[in-house]
């Protein structure tokens, strides 16, 4: 099997991994870098618990292959906090009850992050169509939907 | 779920990729979102030695008009096909179809050339690029070749390209004025779902706004490969738009239907909600070639 040494930047770190072909980026974020906020559920694109942005759009990191990340962006769940400060949309979270178990919190913060970076005051319609790749198995939802709201309120207020 | 192993090539040009293709034999698979081949190798389903990545080939990228047709990109991926401004108009049910492909992570990685090369009878992409009259780009060892997309697909996951062969990307003729178009997708759930029945429709009106001068009617999910319905486009063409001429027509593509009973829906239930959703792409491809809002799906 043929390895491939990968240059890519993950949370705005550039790092360099000599990784076999069949690796895929969860597994390299995971294995390789011990960030292990990035959850490995399905490993087959369904639950998007794997989800991270790359070039700043969400995907399924359970079917990219790190090698197919070779010269992009990488942002994480880690890389959202600013030292011991949550980000706004972490915070929602916690305030709002948006975590349960927590499995699914990553992949849904970071499908958010995607869409607030876009749409500053999202309607409820599309937040639920942004968050349709994320499957909560506690099935809190309606707390997500109104977390990823409130988050947008306080961004669009420029609040921390 | 772990991947079996493999090489991975990264060639850098399109008569490279070909080459090693053809070097490397029916053992090598072509990867380019890899959504569904990710999947696939997990299964186990498939067992090839070598990936031929299609991520350095910018011969695959970009939207491109001129002369009255736009080139779509083989590696060109849904989301950019929804949210595309090259896509208004008549092309439409193009960009309608890509966004309601998987979820917005798959639509990110998902392309046009895999929904059309994977050949699966309920993909999202081939109805309305059926109804588009697309042909696709053929890129082989002895240069290009183009087919008609209704000539491409020969069953579920075959199609006409060889095994040296790469989907360089798809071109379609421009609609003029007068040109308009709906996709409509059944399924249990609105995101993550392989459609029940899809169905794109085509209209191209005459210059008196009224007589169809051009129909297209494409089924999915209801036949071995997308299909176009015949009978449909018979049913249109030539008359004057109304809508006892789409109920007409819809019961004309429900038999052309020719749908099969699984565990997702029986072939009976199919085949009514081809006439159904027909008559509504109908409708709503009418009114946006009449210059109307498309109505609700």
């Amino acid at each position: 099997m043929s390895s491939h040494r990968i240059r890519l930047t993950v949370n705005g770190v550039a790092r360099e991994i000599l990784a076999p072909a069949n690796r895929t980026l969860a597994q390299l974020l995971r294995e390789d870098l011990g960030l292990t906020g990035t959850k490995q559920g399905c490993g087959e694109g369904d639950c998007g618990s794997c989800t991270v942005l790359l070039d700043g759009e969400p995907v399924n990191s359970c079917l990219v292959l790190a090698v197919q990340a070779h010269g992009h962006e990488v942002l994480t769940i880690e890389g959202l906090a600013q030292g011991r400060e949550l980000h706004p949309i972490q915070q929602a979270f916690v305030e709002l009850g948006g975590i349960q178990c927590g499995f699914c919190t990553p992949g849904m913060i970071l499908s958010a992050k995607a869409l607030l970076d876009k749409t500053k005051r999202p309607s409820q319609e599309q937040i639920r169509r942004a968050l349709s790749g994320n499957l909560c198995r506690c099935t809190g939802y309606q707390k997500i939907v109104e977390a990823v709201s409130e988050a947008g309120r306080r961004l669009s207020r420029g609040r921390r | 779920m772990l991947l079996p192993k493999f090489d991975y090539h990264q060639p850098r040009d399109l008569p490279a990729a070909c080459g090693l293709l053809a070097e490397l034999g029916p053992e090598a698979r072509v990867i380019a979102g890899g959504t569904d081949l990710l999947v696939n190798l997990k299964h186990g389903r498939i067992r090839p030695k070598a990936l031929v990545g299609l991520e350095r080939l910018e011969e695959l990228t970009g939207l491109d008009s001129g002369r009255g047709r736009l080139f779509i990109g083989a590696r060109t991926s849904a989301a950019h096909l929804a949210a595309s401004r090259s896509l208004g108009g008549g092309l439409r049910l193009l960009a309608q179809a890509a966004g309601q492909l998987g979820s917005p992570q798959v639509r990110n990685r998902a392309t046009i050339g895999g929904n059309l090369c994977t050949a699966r009878p309920a993909a999202e992409l081939p109805p309305p690029l059926l109804c588009l009259d697309a042909r696709a780009l053929l890129a082989g060892p002895q240069g290009q070749r183009e087919v008609a997309l209704s000539a491409f697909f020969k069953g579920p996951g075959l199609t006409v390209l060889g095994p040296d062969e790469i989907m360089r990307g798809v071109v379609i003729p421009r609609p003029g004025l007068g040109g308009g178009g709906a996709y409509l997708k059944l399924g249990l759930r609105r995101a993550m779902e392989i459609s029940l029945v899809n169905v794109a429709a085509f209209l191209q009106l005459a210059p008196d706004g009224r007589t169809i001068a051009q129909a297209r009617v494409a089924l999915g999910a209801v036949a071995p490969t997308p299909i176009l319905s015949p009978r449909a486009a018979q049913a249109l063409i030539g008359q004057r738009a109304g809508d006892k001429l789409f109920a007409a027509a819809a019961e004309a593509a429900a038999r052309d239907a020719r749908p099969i009973d699984d565990h997702r829906g029986s072939a009976a239930y199919r085949r009514d909600m081809v006439r159904v959703l027909a008559r509504r792409a109908l409708e709503q491809a009418w009114d946006q070639a009449r210059g109307r809002r498309g109505g609700k799906s």
